[in-house]
């Protein structure tokens, strides 16, 4: 993602947009143009699917199934526009398929899977976060996982698919929205107290 | 923009800070595209044995050697045996009308590497692959393409 990063890692181009532009190039006719796209997205899919409790070895992995996936499908995908949506969605769905396998596999290690997040990586990665990230690190860190899931997943896309993502997250439609805003007003509430306490 | 898109994307910086991906996630992924030919039809080789989880390698008096078992939804399978840096094995079943020396199995690494060798006349193949860690095989014959999940050695 080097080419559309400042040295703050931050996005110059958003990355959907980057992701139509290329996957349209590509139709068009240039073939490396599906490099940008692949180069462009994984990061974004890395977040959608780590927001689910998987470990970095299996996000991995469940990018790669994902990016298969759209070499089988990719003729399906009718509007350029709809190609990152339509990779999100995939590595959703198969993030959320892996977690239910794990669970019915080792049911006593998805709980752990789910009780080591993030507690034990934060004091790593607060360790790279300047004062205004860790402030929000540790406010996402206190709420519930489920609100967590939620807002990672959300911040990662451009339009949610509320349709899709509340058979996933097991809520209603209707609720997502609210509950987004439920969230965000919760991480807003820790970061006051975090201030509070400092 | 909101006060709630603004948090949302101050959330995913943080995100971007804190969770980054592996640095080569990218090219890894680029490889796995092109490995699987967009113009092909692609496949997966489902591990159905793994000598890891067995003392097979002590009852065949293999020692030090890692056989896999690998099956395609078409019905045909991919025996191989990883012994150090000596990759060997079989493609069985692939249909009468199919020539094994047309077929190409490939050993290939997250990092791009890949090792490659046709079968011969009965479907046999050897290599030597400079591969270790994670890896996996790849088929390849008449527009199909056929990948295992990534395997430890």
């Amino acid at each position: 993602m080097s080419e559309n990063r400042g040295a703050e890692g931050q996005l110059h181009e958003s990355p959907w947009d980057a992701a139509s532009g290329a996957f349209r190039a590509w139709r068009a006719g240039d073939a490396t143009a599906v490099d940008d796209l692949v180069t462009t997205m994984s990061p974004v899919l890395w977040h959608v699917v780590r927001a689910y409790g998987h470990d970095r070895q299996t996000t991995e992995d469940v990018v790669a199934a994902t990016w298969l996936g759209f070499v089988r499908l990719h003729q399906t995908i009718e509007d350029p526009k709809a190609v990152a949506s339509w990779l999100i969605t995939s590595a959703r769905r198969g993030a959320a398929d892996h977690a239910r396998k794990a669970r019915r596999a080792t049911p006593v290690q998805d709980e752990a899977l789910a009780a080591r997040l993030p507690d034990e990586e934060s004091a790593e990665a607060i360790a790279v976060l300047d004062d205004e990230s860790a402030r929000l690190w540790r406010a996402v860190a206190s709420v519930d996982e489920r609100c967590r899931k939620l807002l990672r997943v959300v911040a990662f896309m451009e339009r949610p698919d509320y349709r899709s993502l509340s058979q996933e997250l097991d809520m209603p439609v209707g609720s997502i929205g609210p509950t987004r805003a439920r969230c965000l007003a919760k991480v807003r509430t820790a970061l006051t107290e975090g201030d509070t306490h400092e | 923009m909101s006060d709630d898109d603004r948090l949302l994307a101050d959330l995913r910086r943080m995100w971007q800070v804190a969770d980054p991906p592996p640095p080569g996630l990218g090219a890894a992924m680029v490889a796995t595209v092109a490995a699987a030919d967009l113009d092909e039809e692609w496949e997966l080789l489902v591990l159905v044995r793994d000598s890891a989880g067995e003392d097979l390698a002590a009852v065949r008096g293999l020692g030090t050697a890692r056989m896999l078992s690998f099956s395609a939804a078409a019905g045909w399978s991919l025996e191989a045996e990883i012994d150090g840096e000596q990759f060997s094995g079989q493609v069985l079943d692939l249909g009468d009308d199919q020539d094994p020396t047309d077929v190409v199995v490939a050993v290939e690494t997250r990092a791009g590497e890949s090792w490659s060798t046709p079968l011969d006349e009965f479907g046999f193949f050897s290599l030597v692959a400079h591969a270790r860690g994670t890896l996996r095989f790849t088929v390849r014959f008449g527009g199909v393409v056929a990948s295992s999940h990534w395997v430890e050695v």
